[in-house]
């Protein structure tokens, strides 16, 4: 019996972790979740676009400072006004199984992500495209009447609706990417799956195994030098804490620090954090009392100090009233309400406001951790500012986004993340045509600016456009109060070099190398 | 009790059938869908996207395709992972909590029963009141605490095993006996106080009486009459652990399929939700006959019905 037991104890012993950390050459990050799909016309979500920003490029890509650079195009020229578009692609680019580059793929891919059938959630980012949004809708059947053209294999040409002048921007983004018809007919919804999926990025997909692991292997006929990473690895480690321990061993490089761990390795060498592109507000209902009154609306937002939300939540947050994030091009620092507590109590005393009166104001967030402590201490905030009471109430995720769009209660927190580095991203939200404007606020003024905006290639009159319609929303009208922007908190490893974080977590890891 | 076991597995289609239409109406009655998403998407886009899935059809006609599709073994896409269909992720999952959870199933009921019949022999004695703390411990203690005690003690400080991960056999040991516990810790006292009582019989004092050794009065009398308690238990249990479990696959980064009782229905994913629910209402449906065809022969009195 006794000897069972020795044996037991050395079969346990002897099976212990293996070697699972990373030799050189091989970077394993953890990507939290599986990626809900490869298919770049499809994906939508964080994780899938760091796996495709590395299996794909697109006409322009994003450089370390966000900037768009060239990548499948080696220059575009643009019609005098502003609505046609010229790509002229690489003549070097090939898939990973050799097929060429052709101008025709982003044709298939674009009318693909446009037609109707597909479904893709992201179609309304090719919407400024001449009758992309009439296609999209069925109105029109025909794709040759889209202002999408190839012009021999290595030419594209495009005609927009009206002048865009960040839509090279728009073409960093993982829908407009190429595709292969050819793939997409011979294997279906398997196309993305290892063995039938072929790429034109930096790496290649190896494995997949679902919910579990993903392998990246770097891509012999990339058009571009071949990246030092001969492989990575993507686990799908759910639970922050655990991926942590992982890190700890060894087995990860790079992992997301929950919130709560943060301070404890904020001295810590290998710790890397960086405010996003990621703006978090409270918005207010303007079309129930007492919103619909802008005096209200004005006190709320002076009644509000952003220095306490950084040391609330200890994540590297960044106080901001502007809308249009820090790090934004056209960002303001000096616009938006300012604390001033004295004059939020006027502004109130001015609407006829006695708090005293007053019945409690309901505020909304979706239940999780961070947007709790954000609810508790505006909730104070105000309370101790304005001496208004704030009945606080939290909702399952899809709950409260359905609530929202059916009716919006008096206060709600809603966030919103760049698609792409141009303020129009942001600032398109509060148009009156937006689905996204929750507030029931709709403004002429804001929408002819915003609009003009969009058409503007003169960066002056651009920031003069973007000031004075960011005046009108933060500081005249008050829709929403911007809160903060968040910021990614890291743990990478010392044997990876040349990772550089950016505003918009977008993973660059073409350079990287893992000693 | 071939006839028996067919017999049962009828029976079992209309309770599946009802399973589905309550889960299938439940979930339409939850507020929010699929496709509420925090960037709203224009109108244009969520009608292409309600047609692709049959969600512009009424009700009750969503709910005909999606039987007749079950009966094909069609559990429709799923509305989360684009592109895969529901049955293939369950078939990629289902798998992995199958092993765990077989793993778990095993130590919760030979620990169970052993601890159980312990301290039941042992009844009044240290051991006895030890083991009988230890089973409470084990009932209250949460398994996401558990699970990270294991690991924090046995994966980081000692290196032992792996803290988590599915590499290979090691890798399943700190969470087959997170899932274990709780219910071997029931096990353990359902054993002790059924053998209890056992014990005391008349027939048990008969076999003692006719000289059996105790030895024997144990192992054949009172064990295998005190071990119906725990099999009447052992038949749910069966569907809960081999269906994996959310905080378990969660803390020990398993690709199981326990995640999408949970996950599913936060994504409001219906096919997916209604796959995992008919996986576990049809393990349940087998290890209840199972459990009857395993009373028989623990209990002769026990007749099963429609057997020759």
């Amino acid at each position: 019996m006794r000897e069972v037991r020795v044996a037991f104890v050395l079969i346990l012993l002897s099976c212990g972790p293996k070697g699972l950390s990373g030799g050189p050459g091989e970077l394993r990050i953890n990507l939290g979740t599986e990626p809900p799909t490869l298919d770049w016309t499809l994906a939508t979500d964080n994780v899938s676009v760091t796996v495709i920003e590395q299996l794909m490029r697109g006409l322009m890509v994003l450089d370390a400072d966000l900037q768009p650079q060239p990548a499948l195009a080696e220059r575009w020229e643009v019609s005098k006004d502003g609505r046609i578009y010229t790509f002229h692609l690489r003549q070097d680019v090939r898939w990973s199984d050799g097929v060429p580059l052709h101008a025709d793929q982003f044709v298939f891919s674009w009318c693909r992500l446009l037609a109707p059938a597909t479904a893709a959630e992201y179609a309304y980012f090719l919407f400024p495209i001449l009758g992309a949004q009439a296609f999209n809708a069925g109105e029109i059947t025909d794709p040759n009447q889209l202002g999408i053209r190839a012009l021999g294999a290595h030419v594209l040409r495009i005609e927009l609706e009206a002048p865009l002048v960040y839509f090279p921007s728009l073409t960093t983004f993982m829908v407009t990417f190429p595709g292969r018809a050819d793939l997409i007919e011979r294997y279906g919804d398997a196309w993305t799956e290892p063995g039938h999926l072929q790429t034109l990025g930096p790496f290649v997909l190896d494995e997949w195994e679902h919910e579990y692991r993903l392998v990246l292997r770097a891509n012999d006929h990339y058009y571009l030098d071949r990246p030092p990473l001969d492989r990575i690895v993507g686990y799908m480690v759910a639970e922050a804490t655990t991926a942590l321990i992982l890190f700890e061993q060894g087995v990860l490089d790079i992992v997301r620090l929950p919130p709560l761990e943060i301070r404890r390795y904020l001295d810590h060498p290998m710790y890397r954090s960086k405010p996003q592109l990621r703006g978090y507000y409270y918005g207010f209902n303007t079309k129930e009392s007492p919103f619909d009154d802008v005096r209200v609306r004005r006190a709320f937002a002076h009644a509000i100090d952003r220095s306490e939300f950084p040391q609330v939540l200890k994540g590297g947050e960044v106080p901001s009233s502007s809308w249009i994030p820090p790090g934004m091009p056209h960002h303001n620092a000096a616009i938006g309400t300012h604390f001033d507590p004295d004059k939020a109590r006027a502004l109130l005393a001015e609407a006829g406001i006695d708090p005293e009166t007053l019945p409690p104001v309901r505020a909304v967030y979706n239940s999780e951790q961070r947007h709790k402590l954000v609810a508790e201490n505006v909730q104070a905030q105000w309370r101790r500012n304005l001496g208004i009471e704030i009945e606080l109430e939290n909702r399952e995720w899809k709950v409260f986004l359905r609530e929202l769009n059916v009716s919006p209660p008096a206060l709600y927190r809603l966030g919103w993340g760049a698609d792409f580095p141009d303020p129009d991203n942001f600032m398109n939200l509060f148009t009156s045509h937006s689905a996204n404007n929750h507030t029931g606020w709709a403004n002429a003024r804001f929408d002819q600016l915003v609009q003009d905006a969009a058409r503007e290639s003169d960066p002056v009159r651009r920031q003069v456009l973007y000031d004075g319609a960011q005046r009108i929303l933060l500081e005249e009208e008050v829709p929403i109060i911007p809160f903060f922007v968040r910021a990614i908190n890291l743990l990478v490893a010392e044997r990876v070099k040349n990772f550089e974080l950016n505003a918009m977590d977008i993973f660059f890891l073409d350079r990287v190398v893992a000693e | 009790m071939i006839l028996f076991f067919f017999k049962r597995l009828l029976q079992g289609i209309p309770v599946l059938f009802m399973v589905a239409t309550m889960t299938f109406v439940l979930l339409r009655f939850l507020p929010g869908g699929p496709f509420d998403r925090e960037k709203t998407l224009p109108p244009e886009i969520l009608r292409n996207i309600e047609a692709r899935y049959h969600l512009d059809e009424s009700v009750p006609e969503q709910f005909i395709r999606y039987l007749s599709g079950v009966l094909r073994g069609d559990f429709g896409p799923s509305y989360k992972y684009t592109g895969r269909d529901v049955s293939d992720i369950l078939t990629d999952s289902f798998p992995i909590s199958l092993q765990l959870g077989s793993l778990a199933l095993m130590i919760a009921s030979f620990g169970g029963v052993a601890i159980g019949l312990t301290a039941a022999v042992r009844h009044g004695s240290v051991l006895d009141r030890g083991l009988m703390l230890l089973s409470v411990a084990g009932m209250s203690v949460p398994s996401f605490v558990l699970g990270a005690l294991l690991v924090l003690s046995f994966g980081l400080s000692l290196g032992w095993l792996p803290a988590a991960l599915w590499e290979g056999p090691s890798y399943a040991v700190l969470p087959a006996l997170t899932l274990a516990a709780l219910p071997m810790a029931y096990i353990a006292q359902l054993t002790r106080s059924s053998v209890l009582e056992v014990m005391h019989l008349d027939y048990v004092r008969t076999a003692r009486a006719k000289g059996l050794s105790e030895r024997a009065v144990r192992w054949r009398h009172v064990l295998r009459n005190a071990l119906l308690a725990v099999v009447t238990y052992l038949g749910p249990l069966v569907a809960v652990l081999l269906t994996g479990s959310f905080v378990v696959e969660q803390i020990f980064a398993i690709p199981g399929m326990g995640r999408f009782f949970v996950t599913a229905v936060t994504n409001r994913d219906y096919p997916l939700v209604l796959g995992a629910t008919l996986v576990y209402a049809c393990l349940i449906i087998l290890a209840n006959i199972v459990v009857d065809i395993l009373y028989a022969f623990l209990d002769p009195r026990i007749r099963l019905d429609g057997a020759r």
